[in-house]
């Protein structure tokens, strides 16, 4: 097994591991001890546990393009990986940052807050950038573009864990009707079995052998799906859960496969087989590079091989020490000392055994008190039964607290916990969805009894298979432990400190002046000291922060309460949530059936919605965009404008009670309408504002085509099937989005006219056969096009609808019939200018959701007669026919020679002085604002307070450097008042 | 997040649908006839329980139709989904209902992993 050697470097340096390895088991091997920095502080921090608990370990892999906070106890390594410590400089021995060890007064808890109130601007320019260069973990990764995917499941039975209790589960399971999920973390099923030397056999078999012989067991089960490297972080309401399986564990990155893949699993039943996490206990420098969790050394030697240390010292306060005694023993190696905080007569007897057998330093009723050492473990400090301090030289302590069940799944679950006294843990009580707990998530410590649990818990399940198991153990498996949460300091410095929560450098002194300072609710307390809120969401140490804090408050443990859990159970990659939901998958591109030739054109593009639409076409490589609109607007009143309008929003309205329906939606007043004309419409919501126009098109009472905004062509559609289907469900009529299915040309200016003659030399476009809002079908080639007469910007105009196969050909057609009119495209931009100067407005630019026709002076547009439409009743509440409301009025400088900027505020009076010693009163903002080439001064409207009382009168727009200038409060229609032109 | 049985389609991911706030919420018959008041409960005024609340659907990712469920706002289980026209199933249909995960009052919020004492 450990022929092959697999190479990879560590801060520059090459090391060599073995296949299988986690960063941390090769960096152990090379008896490398110092990792990183911790989080404030920055002092040496090196590996506490073997395992997704890890609160230090953290690394940047920096050929998976700087993937930070990487757990070195779970990433496994692979030739040529290179790996980096974080948050040091300018390297890991020799750190500046450790100032802060020595500034820690200051960084005492809740320092966020009190520290930096002032002065004014120093945040942003000071105290942030230092921060962030001094706290804080990894550096951020570089761009890249995901290959994470999502996968989902629906299943009978999701078992989480593929440790013994997940694994007897499964064989229950095996070759049943039931639909079946195995999830295990790991890259293989075993758990406890692998980690430790609890079990001698099963079934007289070792327990290789049996784990071999289950997995293919429930392999060829054809009911069982398995999916490994894979940890469950979250379990949400209504048996949803979420896993996040690595595809490259042990491999370099495959820029052409998936990386991660996010597991979607709805369920009906879950069980929960998840295990337990080892705890720590607080001792002065509890942090040191050298100290381990118990549970984790014992982990390093079975299952990877590793020796972290062959003698250290241990510091336990229960019997579970008993398994790594056995471990380090039965390989040869013998313990430094023990030290256990029981009494000698309640420490177990096969413990006591083999440490008289091996002639062990046995301290009974004693505590480490504290560990000295620079950067790693050299004494460790411990205070003996009779209060003296004897201390001993090493290299290593491992300490167990406890053991906690990982109940992070089963409380995000909204289960219940309750406190165990015989473990002094939480554990699951009242389970709030089909959820079921086995094994030590559930409190049950024991080998024996997980058989009965297991056969219990799952005999709502109909023909599952009978369990053949039996169990040998080494030892004893009664477990007794004695309550130790923290020891006392027996020396005083600034460089001994107690960590309660090692990633965020919380010491057991800031839970005491946080409690002190009034903070004695177990959330608020976590908030103030950062307690528990790493990466590691305080995995080994919270139930000790909160048997400390249970101490100090006089109170019972389960009184005090946990904090909340919160999903995920572990971070989980952005790259894995966004999935191929990134760059060109992010959202859809919309392009019109013409983008190519405005690429050819070089149309600047504009993003509205989803579409593609040009902004303003470059007609040299130097000309500004102020240039091209400018040139364009004139064109358009001089001669003509083609723009291609085919994004705006057409539904399709059919049916018997097609009138009726459109007369509820819409404002106006469609009965009286002829066939083949159309109507500038409006749609309000039912509080009377208004959400949306357009042209509404009647072909007979029966079928009608309305156009919508851009932007509201879905929701407006949305709209219209709710109301028929919830509101008037008894009307005949449907909807259908034709937005699609044509292309639009909107056709502007004096030529346009003599343009469509040429273009469509057949059709006579006189005022008498064709006048303004009227339109019609035409054959053209071997289809169909539509006509309508209408305009946006105040020109004689028409709207050409033909099918998108037809389109290109048609609109070349256009510019090829008028050539001595110097036809121009114009885009967007150009677009709103020339409806500004005629003072249409844009639906959410001139409005908001708070305007309604009334504020827009379109009373015209209302059917006053019509005895119902959305919104009617509303513009008749008091609030609506109020005087004061904000009303559109148009604003034109006095100074001709000034612009207004969009979005600034109209005022009363000219001065906007600092100090502001009164507050300046607000009219209103400005909407739009254009410079018109055709009126040659900027125009622009306004949402202003009373506006329709104050035209004629002069008021004043703020401008960006706190100037303002003065305006003229006119009518909103600049150009052509009396609408001649496009009545020509 | 969870799945949503449609009455039309069957269960589909709840990423499918949109919810449209209270149902039932009927629209006066003659809105000229009513008072401000009363017009104004009928378009701002909604009910916002915590437990049984009955509410309209619309499949947008699919169908397009609405519906109406019964929802358990404290857990977010539908519990039942009926077509738009088709009598509401009565409140005390759903009376055993589990409140709140852990049995704090019927009004506020609460978040209490343990059980007390
Ligand atoms: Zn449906």
């Amino acid at each position: 097994m450990t022929e092959s050697k697999i190479y990879f470097k560590f801060d520059g340096k090459k090391y060599a591991g073995n296949e299988g390895d986690t960063i941390a088991a090769a960096l152990l091997r090379n008896n490398v001890r110092l990792i990183g920095r911790s989080f404030k502080y920055h002092r040496p921090r090196g590996i506490y546990t073997c395992g997704i608990e890890e609160p230090n370990a953290l690394v940047q892999i920096i050929n998976e393009h700087n993937e930070p906070n990487v757990r070195a106890t779970v990433k496994k390594i692979y030739e040529g990986m290179i790996v980096k410590s974080q948050n040091r400089w300018p390297s890991l021995k020799t750190d500046l940052g450790s100032i802060n060890n020595i500034l820690s007064p200051i960084f005492s808890a809740g320092f966020y807050y009190k520290t930096f109130m002032g002065p004014k601007g120093f945040w942003k320019n000071v105290y942030e950038p230092l921060i962030r260069r001094t706290a804080g973990l990894g550096k951020p990764p570089k761009e890249f573009k995901s290959k994470s995917i999502h996968q989902h499941h629906n299943v009978d039975v999701i078992i989480v864990g593929g440790g013994l209790s997940g694994l007897l589960a499964a064989r229950k399971f095996a070759g049943t009707n039931y639909d079946v999920l195995l999830v295990e973390r790991e890259d293989a099923f075993g758990g406890i079995l692998k980690n430790a030397n609890k079990i001698k056999s099963i079934n007289d078999q070792p327990t290789d052998e049996w784990l071999e012989k289950t997995e293919r067991l429930i392999r060829n089960s054809n009911n069982i799906k398995i999916l490994k490297n894979t940890l469950v972080t979250t379990y949400n309401f209504s048996d949803h859960l979420i896993a996040l399986e690595d595809k490259n564990v042990g491999k370099p990155q495959d820029n052409e496969k998936p990386e991660l893949v996010l597991h979607k699993i709805r369920t009906k039943h879950t069980i929960l087989a998840n295990g337990h996490i080892e705890r720590f206990i607080t001792f002065r420098n509890n942090d040191l590079p050298g100290v381990m969790l118990a549970a984790s050394f014992e982990k390093y030697l079975n299952r990877y091989s590793v020796v972290p240390d062959e003698s250290p010292v241990i510091f336990t306060n229960n019997s579970s020490t008993f398994s790594l005694l056995k471990s380090l023993t039965d390989l040869g190696h013998r313990p430094k000392a023990y030290v256990d905080i029981r009494d000698q007569k309640n420490i177990e007897k096969e413990t006591l055994e083999l440490l008289e057998k091996f002639s062990i330093p046995f301290y009974p009723k004693s505590e480490v008190e504290g560990c000295e050492g620079q950067k790693e473990v050299k004494k460790v400090s411990i205070r003996t039964k009779k209060n003296k301090i004897s201390k001993i030289k090493t290299s290593m302590l491992c300490v167990s607290g406890g053991f906690n069940p990982d109940i992070h799944l089963f409380t995000q679950s909204k289960g219940l916990l309750k406190w165990d006294k015989d473990h002094l843990t939480f554990k699951p009580d009242r389970i709030f969805q089909k959820t079921i707990t086995l094994g030590s998530v559930s409190g049950n410590f024991s080998y024996e009894k997980l058989l009965v649990e297991v056969e219990k818990k799952l005999s709502e399940f109909e023909g599952l298979n009978e369990l053949e198991v039996k169990f040998e153990l080494n030892g004893s498996e009664k477990f007794q432990i004695k309550e130790l949460w923290e020891t006392k300091h027996e020396k005083k410095s600034i460089w001994s400190k107690s960590f309660i929560d090692l990633q965020n450098d919380v010491t057991t002194k800031d839970l005491r002046q946080a409690v002190n300072e009034g903070f004695n609710r177990i959330e608020h307390l976590k908030r103030f000291t950062t307690n528990s809120m790493g990466t590691d969401q305080g995995k080994i140490s919270s139930i000790n922060a909160l048997g400390i804090v249970s101490k100090i408050l006089k109170k019972d443990i389960s009184e005090v309460g946990t904090t909340t859990y919160r999903p995920p159970y572990s971070p989980v990659n952005f790259s894995a949530i966004a999935g191929r939901s990134t760059y060109e998958f992010y959202d859809p591109e919309r392009k019109t059936p013409l983008h190519s030739w405005h690429v050819k054109q070089n149309a600047v593009f504009e993003n509205v919605g989803q579409w593609k639409r040009p902004w303003y076409f470059k007609k040299s490589e130097d000309e500004t965009m102020h240039q091209a609109v400018q040139r364009e607007a004139e064109q358009v009143r001089k001669t003509a404008g083609i723009l291609d309008g085919s994004t705006l929003g057409k539904i399709e309205i059919k049916g018997k009670d097609a009138l009726t329906f459109v007369n509820l939606m819409y404002t106006n007043s469609f009965t009286k309408m002829k066939p083949k004309t159309g109507r500038y419409a409006l749609m309000l919501g039912e509080d009377g504002m208004v959400k949306d126009d357009g042209i509404v098109c009647k072909i007979n009472d029966q079928h009608f085509i309305v156009t919508t905004t851009t932007g509201n062509a879905a929701s407006v559609l949305a709209h219209m099937e709710e109301y028929s289907q919830t509101e008037w469900p008894n009307l005949n009529v449907y909807m259908n989005s034709i937005t699609e299915q044509f292309a639009t040309f909107n056709l502007s200016g004096p030529k346009s006219r003599v343009i469509m003659s040429r273009v469509f030399n057949d059709i006579d476009f006189s005022n008498d056969q064709f006048p303004f809002m009227s339109f019609n079908n035409f054959k053209y080639l071997d289809t169909e096009i539509r006509i309508l007469r209408a305009s946006f910007t105040g020109e004689l105009g028409y709207e050409i609808y033909v099918p998108p196969s037809h389109a290109l050909k048609l609109w070349q057609r256009f510019f090829i019939s008028s050539r001595d009119f110097d036809l121009v495209p114009y885009g967007t931009e150009t677009m709103h200018l020339l409806r500004a100067e005629k003072g249409y407005i844009i639906v959410g630019q001139d409005t908001d959701g708070t305007v309604t026709p009334l504020d827009l002076n379109l009373n015209w547009m209302i059917g006053k007669k019509k005895k119902d439409f959305i919104g009617k009743r509303s513009l008749t509440r008091t609030d609506i026919v109020r005087e004061n409301r904000k009303q559109l009025v148009g604003l034109v400088p006095v100074d001709k020679t000034l612009g207004i900027e969009e979005g600034q505020h109209v005022i009363e009076h000219k001065d906007l002085s600092l100090p502001i010693k009164d507050p300046v009163d607000m009219l209103g903002h400005v909407t739009s604002s254009y410079f018109s080439p055709n009126l040659n001064h900027s125009v622009a409207m306004a949402l202003i307070r009373g506006g329709k009382r104050k035209i004629g009168s002069r008021l004043f727009v703020s401008t960006e450097n706190l100037n303002t200038i003065a305006v003229e409060v006119v009518e909103p229609n600049f150009i052509d008042p009396k609408n001649e032109r496009m009545m020509l | 997040m969870f799945t949503i049985r449609c009455p039309y389609c069957g269960e589909r991911d709840q990423s499918e649908f949109s919810n449209g706030g209270e149902a039932h919420v009927t629209r006066p018959k003659d809105p000229e006839q009513i008072s401000d008041r009363e017009w104004s409960e009928y378009v701002f005024i909604r009910a916002n329980p915590k437990g049984i609340y009955y509410e309209r659907w619309v499949h947008t990712h699919g169908c397009k139709k609405w519906f109406n469920a019964v929802r358990n706002t404290s857990t977010d289980e539908i519990l039942k989904v009926y077509k738009i026209g088709e009598t509401p199933p009565p409140l005390k249909e759903f009376k055993n209902t589990i409140k709140t995960p852990s049995g704090e009052p019927d009004v506020g919020s609460g978040n209490f992993s343990v059980k007390k004492p």
